[in-house]
């Protein structure tokens, strides 16, 4: 049966950008000859680690969104566990409902990123760094947070 | 009959009495927030463990998940809110614990 997998992995912060490209194809090609079809090979980024993995403060993030038989993310988790240039990875398999959002979510994501580049290639928008994050977020959902977290110390 | 309206009329000051014993206990202080689920609101229908801004309301200082009687999430949401924070967590972008 055909479902959708998310696959996200985080590869060594210290791999020279060849290098890191080589292995993210390498393991894209473990899906696409399984018979999967990717709906994005999203490279999140490098981000600050919550807590360290082998020692390392930062990784690379990279997301794979695809449809496939359950046997692709098996060989993919496999080869993940082998490569000692991935440090940590994790395979989440989406409910039907949901993956139809996700997929449209990571369309629509592609393409933002694609038309920000094109105009910032043409000049159009001035260089900007700090905007790539993996989760986009909407505010003001943390209104009373405050005083609900003076009542959660006085009662633990 | 009019004997039994007034019986009426003081329970509603009352409280405590004989009528309802759970009315009286929780209002301590001044009239608190109605705690609502904002996941419920948002219509949101799945809590991504990528979206680290929105997990983040969700788990104070010592990266402990937020109890559903604080945050007022709605036990679904909860269960959703609490697979996506472990997630978020097995791939670091959440801290297990902090100091």
């Amino acid at each position: 049966m055909v479902r959708t997998y998310e696959t996200v992995f985080i590869t060594q912060p210290t791999l020279t950008e060849d290098d890191e490209r080589a292995a993210i194809d390498a393991l894209a090609e473990v899906v696409s000859t399984g018979g999967g079809v990717f709906t994005t090979n999203d490279r999140m980024g490098r981000r600050r680690l919550a807590y360290p993995i082998q020692k390392f403060e930062d990784g690379v993030y990279t997301r794979f969104l695809y449809d496939s038989e359950p046997t692709v993310p098996k060989e993919l988790d496999r080869r993940l566990r082998i490569n000692d240039k991935v440090i940590r990875h994790m395979t989440v398999c989406l409910e039907p409902d949901w993956a139809v959002a996700a997929k449209e979510q990571a369309v629509r994501d592609a393409q933002i990123r694609a038309e920000t580049e094109a105009a910032r290639a043409a000049g159009l928008l001035p260089e900007e760094g700090a905007e790539t994050g993996p989760g986009r977020a909407e505010g003001g959902r943390d209104r009373d947070r405050e005083d609900d977290e003076a009542e959660y110390e006085e009662r633990d | 009959m009019g004997m039994r309206d007034e019986g009426g009329g003081g329970r509603g000051r009352g409280g405590g009495g004989g009528g309802g014993p759970r009315t009286g206990g929780r209002r301590r202080f001044l009239f608190r927030r109605r705690k609502y689920c904002k996941f419920c609101e948002d219509k949101a229908r799945w809590i991504d463990y990528k979206d680290v801004r929105t997990l983040q309301n969700y788990i104070p200082e010592r990266a402990k998940i937020l109890p559903r009687r604080i945050s007022g999430t709605c036990a679904t949401h909860q269960r959703q809110l609490m697979q996506a924070i472990k997630r978020a967590r097995t791939i670091a972008l959440v801290p297990f614990t902090s100091d």
